[in-house]
């Protein structure tokens, strides 16, 4: 159900659009109902589907198409680390593979036992000059070694929030 | 500018209209370019890029827009540098396309290299296997072998259940999204989407339940490889083994043509293993509903009768057609001698073919001498149609045609659970081509989101919406007096009659405010090509066909093709039994009866005087306790059927009938289109066909018929009724166009050989310069509002009827007896989904669970006919629509 605050959000979000398009508003809406739980529910789904008059299919269809959603639980910081071929060259396949070590969850990502991090790869944040590069919730980090990561995962599991980490990268 | 295009596509010259794309210029000079996305029905995307080509076109120089010339003096050629998709790319003046050129060629093996990645290459097991476009153009087009590694290949379960009768094996598919695009594009129930991306891309439906459509078959179909198969037909028979038979849905009105997929079993006995569309444009184009089908299962459901049975102390025993024709001949005419001809009445259904019909009437007026005989029982009690005689679609109509300029005004009709192939054709009309549809009802129906206009009318005042229309149309000045003058006589008297109708005064009335009713005048009147269907819903009023009869004609929307009316009938042959003269007041080609008029099924079944009967194909027993109690109280009940119904098990002498399936003959559609269909199967060993039966009984009462076959009947048929004198089975057979046939099935054809028809349409009185349309209308009863709860009982296409009931795979579907209330009721008498009500009217008392709808308007509640428990026809009875009642919680 839509809370008062997330109808007011929605409305605004509508406002953009014309009152026969709401469609249009599938991702963005479901920016607001994904802030719930840091993922999608069922239930998060249909509301989205009844409020802009699409199917659940049609939703469910969008939120597979971009990484940035998820249906399943995840930590409260998604770390996604871009390990696509440019990055790559850069080494960032296997500065991926050794984070999650560190953070062990095996090689190819998962969850950490605090639930607190997932860590996964994914293909392309568009800072292929700058890797290891990657993006934890909507906050990017380029250029990394493994010093600094390890740094940002303390600090975070300190507490500090993630604006203030970020801003020191 | 031309609006021809002229093009070289591989060094041959052809001439196409502007906008043609590059694949369908192809096709008109036989150069098949490979497709998998592209399908003529269906919008273009572009996605398998199997039909890439070179393009080239005339070279200009850019600064002075002069041609571009070789040494020889000719216009150079520039090739765009990327090769371009076939299907998405509109042709262009002097364009040169490279088909079976070096790049080209080099760039399909490489596409389908890629599609093959991760398709498993198990065609000797696979469903499609013989019938598949990837198969073919594979073994045309493909390089034979793969630079991919086996061990990245892609997996995902093989048996996805994307509902309860479709399967997906996604490692077939190569998302070439013509299924998503089917669901969304015609059959507007957008269920199914692409999930994730790239090599993990899945189709998937989330609908509740899942792959929620009644249209979920054709998704099969359109399928250019095996990913999606019917739940009933995986595995069952291989394309190449089955023998394609030529027939017609025996499920509703509309009449699909099908192809019955046959095999012979080890036995030695026909199996049908599949039911598939058989292309008839001005049908049924290239689709069938799912109940046309998967419904075809009860043919072989052990219930079937299989042997004549006779009743010996108070049982139905087994017996023989040797020992029951004589009886039921001596029967006959015992009650005949004692209590005269017109103790005997017959009901005949309205799934019978013309041939049965026409015995079935010749049986009772000529052999028995009763004008007892009626077809409208059940589904058909609460309709009757006479405008098809007038005014019906003019001959030569077809819906895939009809677009802009043109008005389809529905009436009282759920067309897609009504007549689901016709609901396709309007919403296509309307969305793919943009005619002007306007869809009244009493409630809100799936139409409304295609349709341009919609307007919601009280039940039970249709026929007052249809005259203040038509009041409307005389009064804006809008009415075709030449056509009048040349069709109709009678214009003078009705205008004088409407002068009470006008918009103003039926508002009120119907609740369609006076500026609705005349925008809908305008339109329709003014529309070059008329059409108006209308429905179940609309109500059983002799005022609604007389009005409906009367706007058609003094538009002139009649006589002419995509102009005229279409009557919504409930079963395959319902407007051939009418044609037939199954009727008690009506003779064959339903001329009037001169003289006393029979009883009427109703009369029949709820009075004393009849003393024997024969039922054929018709279960009346079930729908009533009235009924079941009159055919209790017969001397001597005959019934011939498929199963022991309600009905049969009442029967003196229940005779085995054989299934459309496993015989020929002919259905009039609701188009009046007369089409044929051929045996199939073999049926239960001693079954026989309806009109077979009706011969030997009318040879036990000493006629000598000597029909040998259906095609006999129907040449006599011919002869009696001119209506039907076209109507000869060689020239229902006539293949009508050769094209259709060779137009390959990977772009839309069929992926079978068969022949194909289009049936003949007899002809209309508006059709016809020698004769005129009597107009006359017909004062609507008054209606009474009510401030109580209207009940409102639609037919629906998962319905409750035997043949359904016997047929497995589509259980889930069949409506479970509840009843559907607005939400604002729900709310009002503080109820939630499933709670139990009470609804009463006139005595009459039923206990149902509820389910909340978002569909319905405030004061409506909703059953429909023909469901378990008949509740909808204890409450209205059999030939009302709606009734007001009492709801309440129990």
């Amino acid at each position: 159900m839509w809370s008062e605050k997330e109808r007011q959000e929605l409305d605004k979000i509508l406002e953009k659009y014309p009152p026969d398009r709401k469609m249009s508003a599938v991702l963005p809406a479901l920016y607001v109902v994904q802030r719930r739980k840091n993922y999608l529910t069922d239930d998060d789904i249909k509301d989205v589907a009844e409020a802009l008059d699409v199917t659940v299919t049609h939703v469910h269809s969008v939120i597979g198409f971009y990484t940035l959603f998820r249906k399943e639980p995840t930590g409260k910081y998604m770390v996604q680390v871009c390990t696509d071929l440019p990055c790559a060259l850069r080494g960032a396949e296997d500065f991926y593979h050794r984070l999650c070590e560190r953070m062990e969850i095996g090689s190819h990502g998962g969850t950490t036992d605090d639930d607190l991090f997932t860590v996964e790869g994914v293909v392309c944040i568009a800072a292929c000059d700058k890797a290891p590069c990657m993006q934890i919730n909507l906050e990017f980090f380029e250029s990394l070694t493994d010093d600094q990561i390890d740094e940002v995962i303390k600090r975070l599991r300190q507490g500090e929030s993630l604006t203030a980490v970020a801003a020191n990268y | 500018m031309s609006d021809q295009v002229t093009l070289t596509i591989d060094g041959k010259t052809v001439t196409v209209p502007k906008g043609t794309l590059i694949v369908e210029a192809a096709k008109q000079i036989e150069q098949e370019i490979p497709v998998f996305c592209y399908h003529g029905k269906l919008s273009q995307v572009g996605m398998c890029r199997m039909c890439l080509v070179e393009v080239g076109t005339p070279m200009f120089d850019r600064a002075t827009r002069e041609p571009v010339l070789d040494e020889n003096g000719v216009q150079k050629i520039g090739f765009f540098p990327k090769p371009m998709t076939a299907c998405t790319t509109p042709v262009s003046e002097g364009m040169v396309v490279k088909v079976d050129s070096g790049a080209a060629l080099d760039d399909r093996k490489a596409v389908l290299e890629f599609l093959l990645t991760s398709h498993p290459l198990d065609c000797p097991v696979c469903d499609k296997g013989g019938e598949c476009p990837l198969q073919d153009l594979t073994m045309k087009h493909g390089s034979g072998i793969s630079r991919f590694n086996y061990e990245e290949k892609q997996h995902f379960p093989k048996k996805y259940p994307l509902g309860d009768l479709i399967v997906l094996d996604m490692e077939r598919c190569v998302i070439c999204t013509r299924c998503i695009r089917f669901q969304s594009e015609i059959a507007h129930d957008p269920v199914l989407a692409i999930e994730n991306r790239g090599r993990h891309a899945h189709i998937v439906s989330y609908s509740d339940p899942p792959f929620d459509s009644h249209y979920s078959g054709n998704a099969t179909d359109v399928c250019p490889v095996g990913a999606l198969t019917t739940k009933d037909f995986r595995f069952g028979a291989r394309s190449w083994e089955m023998k394609n038979v030529p027939s017609i849905c025996n499920h509703c009105g509309v009449g699909c043509n099908t192809v019955l997929g046959t095999r012979k079993g080890g036995s030695g006995t026909g199996q049908l293993k599949r039911v598939m569309p058989r292309q008839n444009e001005t049908v049924n184009e290239l689709w069938i509903c799912d109940k046309g089908r998967f419904g075809h299962h009860f043919n072989e459901s052990p219930n079937r009768l299989t042997t004549p049975l006779i009743r010996q102390d108070g049982q139905l025993v087994e017996s023989t057609w040797a020992d029951v024709l004589p009886f039921i001949g001596e029967k006959i005419s015992s009650i005949k001698s004692a209590n005269g001809s017109t103790a005997l009445g017959g009901i005949a259904g309205a799934r019978l073919s013309n041939e049965d019909l026409y015995l079935f009437q010749k049986l009772f007026r000529q052999i028995i001498g009763s004008n007892n005989i009626d077809h409208r029982v059940g589904l058909n009690a609460n309709f009757e149609d006479t405008t098809a005689y007038t005014v019906g679609v003019g001959v030569g109509t077809d819906l895939s045609q009809v677009g802009k300029g043109s008005t389809i005004l529905v009436i009282g009709s759920d067309l897609d659970q009504e007549a689901p192939i016709l609901y396709i054709r309007v919403a296509g009309a309307s969305v793919k081509r943009s005619a002007h549809v306007i869809n009244i009802g009493g409630r809100r129906t799936k139409l409304d989101a295609q349709a341009q206009t919609s307007a919601y009318y009280q039940y039970g005042t249709a026929s007052y919406l249809v005259l203040g229309i038509l009041a409307s149309v005389v009064a804006q000045g809008l009415v075709n007096q030449e056509w009048i003058d040349r069709h109709a006589t009678g214009f003078s008297e009705i205008t004088k009659l409407l002068q009470d109708f006008a918009p103003d005064s039926v508002a009120d009335t119907t609740g369609v405010s006076s500026a609705e009713i005349e925008a809908i005048a305008k339109s329709y009147a003014e529309a070059e090509n008329g059409i108006i269907i209308f429905g179940h819903e609309a109500g059983n009023d002799p005022a609604l066909g007389a009005a409906i009869e009367a706007l058609a004609a003094v538009t002139g929307h009649a006589g002419k093709p995509n102009n005229g009316v279409i009557a919504v009938l409930p079963h395959a042959n319902s407007r051939g039994a009418a044609d037939m003269g199954v009727v008690p007041n009506r003779l064959l080609g339903y001329l009037p009866l001169e003289g006393e008029a029979g009883l009427s099924a109703e009369q029949m079944l709820s009075g004393n005087s009849i003393k024997g009967m024969i039922i054929a194909g018709a279960d009346p027993a079930s729908e009533s306790d009235t009924y079941r109690e009159c055919l209790q109280n017969l001397d001597f009940l005959v019934v011939q059927d498929l199963f022991l119904t309600e009905t049969a098990q009442l029967a003196d002498v229940v005779l085995p009938a054989k299934a459309v399936a496993e015989r020929d003959g002919t259905f009039t559609n609701l188009e009046r289109r007369v089409q044929t269909f051929d045996v199939g199967i073999d049926s239960p060993l001693l079954a026989w066909s309806d009109w077979l039966i009706l011969a030997a009984i009318a040879g036990q009462l000493g006629a000598d018929w000597g029909y040998a076959s259906a095609d006999g009947v129907m040449a006599e048929i011919t002869q009696e009724v001119p209506l039907y004198q076209n109507m000869a089975f060689e020239n229902l057979v006539a293949p009508v166009s050769l094209d259709r046939q060779t137009d390959h099935y990977i772009y839309e054809g069929m992926s079978f050989t068969a022949d194909v028809h289009e049936g003949i349409q007899w002809a209309t009185v508006a059709e016809n310069e020698q004769q005129k349309i009597t107009l006359q209308l017909v004062v609507p009863e008054n209606h009474t509002g009510s401030d109580e709860i209207t009940l409102v009982t639609p037919r629906i296409l998962y319905d409750g009827g035997r043949l359904l009931a016997e047929t497995d795979v589509v259980q889930s579907h069949v409506f479970q007896t509840r009843a559907l209330l607005s939400s604002v009721d729900a709310k009002k008498l503080g109820l939630n989904n499933g709670d139990s009500v009470t609804i009463s009217q006139n005595g009459t008392a039923v206990n149902l669970p509820i389910q909340i709808s978002r569909m319905l308007n405030e004061g409506t509640i909703l059953i429909p006919r023909n469901i378990e428990g008949r509740p909808a026809e204890r409450l209205v009875g059999s030939s009302d629509v709606h009734a007001s009642v009492k709801v309440k919680k129990s």
